[in-house]
């Protein structure tokens, strides 16, 4: 013990600099959890570090860094921290929609097509469905031979795709099953497209949207969900950016949750759109489940 | 066992902190504005730290982004009592640089993937001090006063990313050695900002 602390003691120097190997370094930060004698001469040297950094002059970046950081910022909100935004925002009043923009873009689905939608919703979900069970089987029964390490790499990618979105659909459940709370299968805009998901909505204005098989969002792209009530404007929900994994999970709070509204989905070029400008993805209306 | 006057020199909380936690609160909600104050406030220190480890501007420029968003994405990772927000920031701005520097390297001579954030290493906060009595010349006065393979083993660790052994490979001198000139050179610098001799502190000594 004595020798493992005149160890660490030696060890120290390189330890506040960052100059020792990685087993070295996690062999310090072990013993350091337990030896206070040990600590005191870390402290005393890694105290010294941070007036390097305060030694040197001061250099101004360049000028665009600021904007490029809050662009890339914006675009990666973190998801819970937009449902903080979007709960402060609901309690603002916001009693009417704004109204329709002239010669508004956005094909949103009519009431025709959002049915003939929902009869697709099935088969769909059904597929991802089998999809998490084929990965989970891979998984699980091992075994490999060559071809199947080849698609390793596939498979984790897939598998960690299916966590996040099984973690997603976890929360809508939890919103769902609320007594008063509606649900929603979100069906894909077009039949190309594969991103579907569910959404919930509680009697206290909480909802819960997740969604799969979501094209990554590229630069400023943000994904944008918005609440529609009979013929009025599309409310926005809040956005979200999309990684590799193709899952979106937003959660979020809006008086306008009622029976019959739809929630829609589009990528938008730039965070904070008042009105839908890109392509629907995804949408789906909000029922009472019946009892 | 600790000594408390001196503790109490190097940990004066100071409204910049105050105002940095703040700040940190606001991240967590995710307010781009309170992303923006942080950069304008640091954005000079943090683009330093990485143009001297990077030597590149460019590089330099990916660095101090990644790491304000690495900030921006996780706050809820700074821990309370661990140091300064500003310590924290830095830290990660340094790590990130060393990180890209590591990774023009060939892969033998690379000492430590997983680098801990600095921030994890230091445990006593000098940053409101430095802020409220210390400028970038006495800092350097300081160094100065460091013999010059000193100053060389922990420019080399601290701005070079290289590992100890590397160190003593470079320079020529005994691994032992180059511990001690890392450690001597520290406490040396230590005593150059407090005034303080090292030991005369310990046994409540006068504080000219």
């Amino acid at each position: 013990m004595k020798l493992i602390c005149d160890e660490v003691l030696d060890l120290a120097p390189g330890f506040v600099l960052g100059a020792l190997d990685a087993t070295q370094m996690a062999a310090v930060r072990e013993h350091l959890a337990e030896c206070p004698e040990a600590h005191a001469e870390v402290e005393q040297l890694g105290s010294v570090v941070p007036y390097l950094d305060a030694s040197l002059e001061q250099v101004e970046p360049p000028a665009g860094l600021g904007a490029r950081l809050l662009e890339a910022a914006a675009s990666q909100r973190p998801v819970m921290a937009g449902a903080a935004v979007q709960a402060a925002a609901a309690e603002a009043p916001t009693p009417t929609p704004a109204p329709v923009p002239s010669g508004s873009p956005i094909p949103f689905p009519e009431a025709a097509e959002r049915d003939r939608r929902t009869d697709a919703r099935r088969d769909r979900v059904g597929k991802w469905g089998l999809r998490i069970a084929a990965v989970l089987a891979l998984v699980v029964l091992g075994g490999w031979n060559l071809q199947l390490q080849a698609h390793l790499s596939i498979v984790q990618a897939d598998l960690a795709a299916a966590q996040a979105y099984q973690r997603g659909v976890a929360a809508v459940l939890d919103i769902g099953t609320r007594s008063g709370a509606q649900t929603a299968f979100l069906a894909a805009a077009k039949p190309e497209l594969k991103s579907t998901g569910v959404a919930a909505a509680a009697p206290d204005g909480t909802v819960v949207m997740a969604l799969h098989d979501l094209a990554p969002t590229a630069g400023n792209q943000v994904y944008e969900a918005w609440v529609i009530v009979g013929q009025n404007a599309p409310v926005p929900l809040g956005g979200f950016t999309v990684a590799a994994d193709g899952t979106g999970v937003l959660k979020t709070t809006t008086s306008l949750a009622q029976p019959g509204a739809v929630l829609a989905l589009s990528l938008e070029p730039a965070p904070g759109a008042t009105a839908p400008a890109g392509p629907v993805v995804s949408a789906g209306s909000l029922v009472a489940p019946t009892s | 066992m600790a000594d408390e006057s001196r503790s109490g020199n190097l940990r004066v909380s100071s409204p910049v902190d105050d105002a940095d936690r703040q700040v940190l609160v606001a991240l967590g909600e995710g307010r781009l504005d309170a992303l923006e104050a942080l950069y304008d406030r640091y954005r000079a220190m943090a683009y330093a730290i990485a143009l001297r480890i990077t030597a590149d501007p460019t590089l330099a420029e990916d660095v101090v982004q990644d790491a304000f968003l690495g900030v921006w994405r996780h706050a809820e990772r700074y821990v309370e009592g661990r140091g300064s927000v500003k310590t924290w920031l830095l830290a990660i701005v340094h790590h990130r640089a060393i990180d890209a520097v590591r990774r023009r390297r060939p892969a033998s001579e690379l000492p430590d993937p997983e680098l801990p954030t600095p921030s994890q290493l230091v445990t006593a906060d000098v940053w409101p001090e430095v802020a409220g009595r210390l400028d970038a010349v006495e800092i350097r006065t300081a160094l100065a006063g460091l013999s010059e393979v000193q100053r060389e083993a922990i420019e080399l660790a601290y701005w070079g990313g290289l590992s100890q052994t590397e160190i003593a490979a470079r320079t020529g001198a005994p691994l032992g050695t180059v511990k001690s000139r890392m450690r001597l050179g520290l406490l040396a610098l230590r005593r150059g900002l407090t005034g303080e001799p090292d030991d005369a502190a310990r046994t409540g000594g006068t504080q000219a």
